[in-house]
């Protein structure tokens, strides 16, 4: 039985495009006529996916340790459930969506920001949304459930929000990256006014994000037990590096945490706030961004780390596009093969083994639709 | 208060738009309150706002500027447009309109004469505070009318990624080609949840401004996707 | 066809207006011009009013049709009756049905024969002459006697294996060019998964078929004859060999592709006379042209709901360039989700498609397609993309008001329960399309959408937009299957029942 009809296929897109090319040398009046299904053409064949299936592949290579996924949830900002339905609903979908995973992961970490302006309803509501996670629950701290009443509602709710565990044979750091130095009190600003004026991304009053003193020593303390070949994994709500300091994508002493993590050989630091895909390798560190449930962030002007695989810009018509959750495979050598569940996209894979090659290997097939 | 009064007058301590504060003191032994008789009530000219000092602190300048100081604190926070310019100025970083100072001393030969120092500061002024009002309505749900709390900052800091000079563009999810504001309009009715605003509303035009300076020295480019 | 072309370059200003009034934009000025163009318009429009068609065609020898009265009475007996779509029962057209509930194909020709459709190469009326380019293959440009060819084919029960179908048996005339059912009936009785979109102007579409599997109407044609479950022929040989000895045929083929009588050129013949099937003239397009009376005050608040509260533009865009209301892409609006094992099907359908490649691909995703439940999986099957899962491509709205039953599975019955269904922002599964959110319509929104939607079916089927208009209004009254008004209002929430294991979603 010979059928031709691919053979068709393939020459009416050809003749489409042949079309299409033809297009700037007519004038304004027709080009605006056909403008409409040129457009249609170009984003129907011009853009591959990767062909990504349910289960990614687990790399089994080395010994000693079992690999494992953990998946994830992130950057909610939830306001009052009848003030705003919106976020409500797309932390239900990625709730919906860490519940059905196959296989199960071994816990769901929450990135960060689960309130938006930190109010004690807005942090009982994601409290109560987040009971409904099938697996165990790891929590990190974000801006926005902090400032209003610098953590007393989370604390009472998810316990320090500094702290560190052991999984599997790799050590987790969850840090609290988001202290600010006082701009509130010289400005006699009330609570409200303080968790605002950190809730506005490029609100220029806010000091820049911090890990501060403090932590850092809690933080070489909590390591110095630890063997320096003994994978770690560390989780902070900003990125543990400097990417854009004016919408505070960025750590003020990224620096001095970057050289605590120095002493071991594999280290991963995954982080929210950035509501984008993002990737950095600085030295022995591989960096991946979180997805936002609520909304995506456009990437800096400046300051982009040459390694991200980017997101295309999200469609303003798809009040979903350029958010997700998604999940990390901790391959048995302990590096961490970063998947995004991009919602309605197919999902994109950014593997250690990317990172390990500064982007020269298993480069993720990635939609090209550039931002402005 | 029907007790003894003081009244002071002194210049403004770097608010501008509001020039001269006159405080009234009343002697707080006269108060309903019936408080101990140490301490002062003063009074700014507001007839509203009030601080409550120490009847016996010395009466020195630094006191002086103390009370000053904390009525102010106060008014400010009770009136946070009073200086709106320099307040949104000073959150969000807007982008300056472009000089215009080489023009000065030049004319066309007309009976209007050239081009003043002063026109041209005003022209900067003017132009200045139609993108700044534009960040403010951008900066707020309220402003914006959003019923769920959303503002266009929310997806678009310092007005990124809204690229003002594709437009007019062919707009696929409208159906039809769209202008900046039909955008900024569709915004408004869906995330944002509000009501599209009238395309000449002192908002929409500022909206437009605020956006439109933001992307300063880009090239024009309409229709690009 | 001057008269033709001049048209459409005033109807292509008028929408512009048209839609700037609906956003409320330089109303004023819109509305100065739109006056104008009313006069313009209307002398464009004047030659597109046609006559009703006859209550009761007289029939004519049939130049197409192979089916024996016996043959046609066997299958009609045999005819699962309870998979009628009630249309096919009410209303004007109470008309005698053959194989499959179709027309007999001597009285589908009277049918067609009063729709005045163009018989050769002229460009239809209210189409751009650019974008026309686009929608004809260059290998298989518009002749007379291409379309006769075509014709004579798509009313020939012969291309099926048991002589009781032609395309015209679920793309019947009568039945807006569809057969009205939730889902077609193949040979045998047998029932396939999808329901039948209608032909009219499905040369528009970028893609053919609900999961856009066809590229062109040249490909799509070809599929339902070898199907086993839709017309059953075992190859394409078998196919040729019921018709290549009849000398018309020879004659016919000759005339229109200089060669004998072969497989592809029956697919580009009948490709062909399906160009003619544009239906693009409405009250909606003569409110779009300036006549704001075309339409009622209902039918005009449903359109700029169409454009603002209701969204439906986002997927439906409608344009000159595009005039038929689809964006030609796929979206998994939920339909599927309502069905077992949905999100089971996924993993299954990657291992049946697993290692085949092209040809062999497709003609694998064509049979799950037609004889399984993969069929739910829609545009996946085609794409194995993850985003693709359970989606379909966007429906055109050009005469939606007389192509029900609703969705890929004909599982909606009136166009109320369309809108209920978007109302209460779909059906939640893990690839619900971004777009699908709850619009919280009320009920007089529900109206006035629904009756613009009604004012987009061309007025050469009035009569029959009447009778359905009736008839579901009826059915709507008596039952809304998928109004839910807390979701819609989003007191409950999408995916609330599936995280929380509240009531959500019950029906």
């Amino acid at each position: 039985m010979s059928r031709k009809f691919t053979s068709i296929e393939t020459k009416h897109y050809e003749e489409r495009s042949a079309l299409f090319d033809a297009l700037p040398r007519l004038n304004r009046r027709d080009f605006l006529k056909v403008s409409a299904a040129a457009m249609a053409a170009a984003a129907g064949s011009g853009v591959r996916f990767h062909p990504t299936s349910f289960q990614p592949v687990t790399v089994a290579n080395a010994a000693g340790r079992e690999p494992f996924t953990f998946a994830y949830i992130s950057d909610s900002h939830l306001y009052r459930r009848d003030l705003n339905d919106r976020f409500v609903r797309s932390i239900l979908r990625a709730v919906d969506d860490v519940n059905h995973l196959d296989p199960k992961p071994d816990f769901i970490l929450y990135g960060g920001d689960l309130a938006q302006l930190g109010k004690k309803e807005e942090l009982d509501l994601g409290a109560e949304i987040l009971k409904n996670v099938q697996q165990p629950i790891r929590m990190m701290v974000g801006e926005h459930d902090w400032f209003l009443d610098m953590g007393a509602r989370w604390r009472e709710l998810f316990g320090k929000e500094t702290y560190s565990f052991d999984h599997k044979g790799v050590h987790f750091v969850v840090l609290m990256s988001v202290n600010e130095k006082d701009f509130w009190t010289a400005r006699k600003m009330t609570p409200e006014q303080r968790m605002g004026t950190v809730a506005g991304l490029d609100n220029g009053i806010q000091s820049r994000f911090e890990v501060g003193a403090e932590q850092r020593e809690w933080l070489k303390t909590d390591l110095a037990n630890v063997a320096a070949d003994t994978p770690l994994i560390v989780f902070s709500h900003s990125p543990l590096y400097k990417y854009y300091k004016n919408w505070n994508f960025w750590t003020d002493d990224a620096d001095e945490v970057q050289a605590i993590l120095a002493k071991f050989a594999h280290v991963t630091v995954i982080h929210g706030h950035t509501h984008q895909m993002l990737t950095n390798r600085i030295g022995n560190i591989d960096f991946h961004g979180l997805l936002s449930t609520a909304w995506p962030w456009p990437y800096a002007p400046e300051g982009l780390p040459k390694l991200t695989v980017q997101m295309s810009r999200p469609d303003p018509f798809d009040p979903n596009d350029g958010c997700g959750d998604g999940n990390m495979e901790v391959n048995a050598d302990g590096l961490v093969d970063k998947i995004y569940n991009l919602w309605n996209r197919n999902p994109i894979e950014v593997t250690s083994g990317y990172l390990a090659s500064n982007g020269t290997k298993e480069k993720p097939a990635a939609p090209n639709m550039t931002s402005f | 208060m029907n007790g003894s009064r003081i009244l002071l007058g002194l210049a403004a301590l770097g608010l501008a738009g509001v020039g001269l504060v006159g405080l009234a003191v009343a002697d707080d032994a006269s108060s309903a309150s019936g408080a101990a008789s140490n301490s002062l009530v003063v009074q700014l000219c507001d007839g509203q706002t009030t601080t409550t000092v120490d009847k016996n602190a010395p009466k020195t300048k630094e006191n002086g500027q103390k009370i000053a100081a904390d009525l102010m604190a106060q008014w400010q926070r009770a009136h946070p447009d009073a200086n709106w310019i320099a307040t949104e100025r000073e959150k969000h970083m807007i982008v300056e309109p472009a000089d215009n100072t080489a023009m000065i001393g030049r004319m066309q030969g007309q009976t209007y004469g050239q081009v003043t120092e002063r026109d041209v500061l005003s022209w900067q002024r003017e132009t200045l505070a139609m993108a700044v009002h534009g960040s403010t309505v951008f900066h707020s749900g309220d402003e914006l009318g959003s019923t769920i709390a959303v503002s266009c900052d929310m997806c678009h800091p310092d007005a990124s990624n809204t690229h003002a000079e594709t437009y007019p563009k062919f707009q696929p999810q409208l159906g039809r080609v769209a202008l900046l504001r039909d955008m900024i309009n569709w915004c408004i009715e869906h995330p944002v949840r509000g009501v599209k605003l009238e395309p000449d509303s002192p908002k929409m035009r500022a909206l437009e401004a605020y956006i439109m300076a933001q992307r300063k020295g880009t090239a024009m480019n309409y229709g690009a996707r | 066809m001057s008269e033709r072309s001049k048209g459409f370059g005033t109807r292509w200003r008028a929408w512009r207006i048209a839609r700037a009034r609906a956003f409320g934009i330089a109303r004023a000025r819109a509305w100065r011009i739109a006056a104008g163009a009313v006069m313009l318009a209307s002398s464009a429009i004047a030659g597109g009013v046609h006559a009703q068609m006859p209550a009761s065609p007289a029939p004519k020898s049939a130049d197409g049709g192979a089916v024996t009265a016996d043959e046609a009475k066997a299958v009609a007996e045999r005819r699962k009756t309870e998979t009628e779509h009630p249309a096919a029962d009410a209303g004007a057209q109470k008309l005698a049905k053959g194989p499959h509930g179709a027309l007999p194909v001597a009285e589908q020709l009277a049918v067609l024969d009063a729709l005045d459709l163009p018989d050769g190469p002229e460009i239809p009326r209210g189409i751009d002459p650019l974008v026309w380019q686009a929608l004809v293959p260059k290998d298989n440009e518009i002749t007379k006697e291409r379309v006769a060819l075509g014709k004579k084919l798509y009313f020939d029960t012969r291309l099926s294996k048991d002589g009781t179908l032609a395309c015209a048996t679920c793309h019947d005339v009568s039945r807006s060019f569809t057969d009205r059912r939730p889902v077609s009936e193949g040979i045998a009785d047998q029932l396939g998964q999808r329901n039948s979109p209608t032909t009219m102007n499905a040369l528009f579409f970028q893609t053919q078929f609900l999961d856009g599997r066809a590229a062109l109407l040249e490909d799509q044609a070809k599929l339902p004859i070898l199907n086993p479950i839709e017309m059953g022929q075992p190859s394409e040989d078998a196919t040729i060999a019921n018709i290549k000895d009849d000398a018309e045929y020879q004659r016919m083929f000759q005339a229109a592709y200089g060669g004998t009588v072969n497989y592809d050129d029956m697919a580009r013949a009948i490709a062909t006379f399906e160009r003619t099937f544009v239906f693009l003239d409405a009250p909606f397009d003569e409110f779009v042209a300036g006549d704001s009376s075309a339409i009622s005050a209902k039918a005009r608040e449903g359109w700029v709901l169409f454009n603002g509260k209701a969204r439906c533009v986002s997927c439906h865009m409608l344009n000159p360039s595009n005039p038929i209301g689809t964006d030609d892409r796929f979206h998994n609006i939920g339909v599927s989700a309502r069905k077992q094992n949905f999100e089971d099907l996924a993993g299954k359908a990657l291992k049946a498609l697993h290692g085949k490649e092209g040809a062999e691909a497709q003609e694998a995703i064509d049979r799950l397609a037609i004889e399984t439940n993969l069929s739910e999986l829609g545009r996946f099957l085609v794409t194995k993309n993850r985003s693709d899962i359970g989606s379909f491509k966007t429906s055109q709205l050009r005469n939606i008001g007389i192509t029900g039953p609703y969705m890929h599975d004909g599982s909606m019955q009136t166009l109320t329960d369309v809108i209920d269904h978007y109302n209460r922002g779909g059906e939640a599964n893990p690839f619900l399309d971004g777009g699908i959110e709850p619009l919280a319509l009320t009920e007089t929104e529900i109206e006035s959408l629904v009756e613009f939607l009604q004012t987009l079916t061309d007025k050469r089927f009035a009569a029959e937009q009447r009778t359905e208009t009736a008839r579901q209004r009826a059915v709507a009254a008596k039952q809304r299957p998928f109004r839910e008004n807390d979701l819609a209002m989003r007191k409950v929430l999408p995916f609330e029942s599936r995280v929380m294991g509240t009531k959500e979603g019950k029906r």
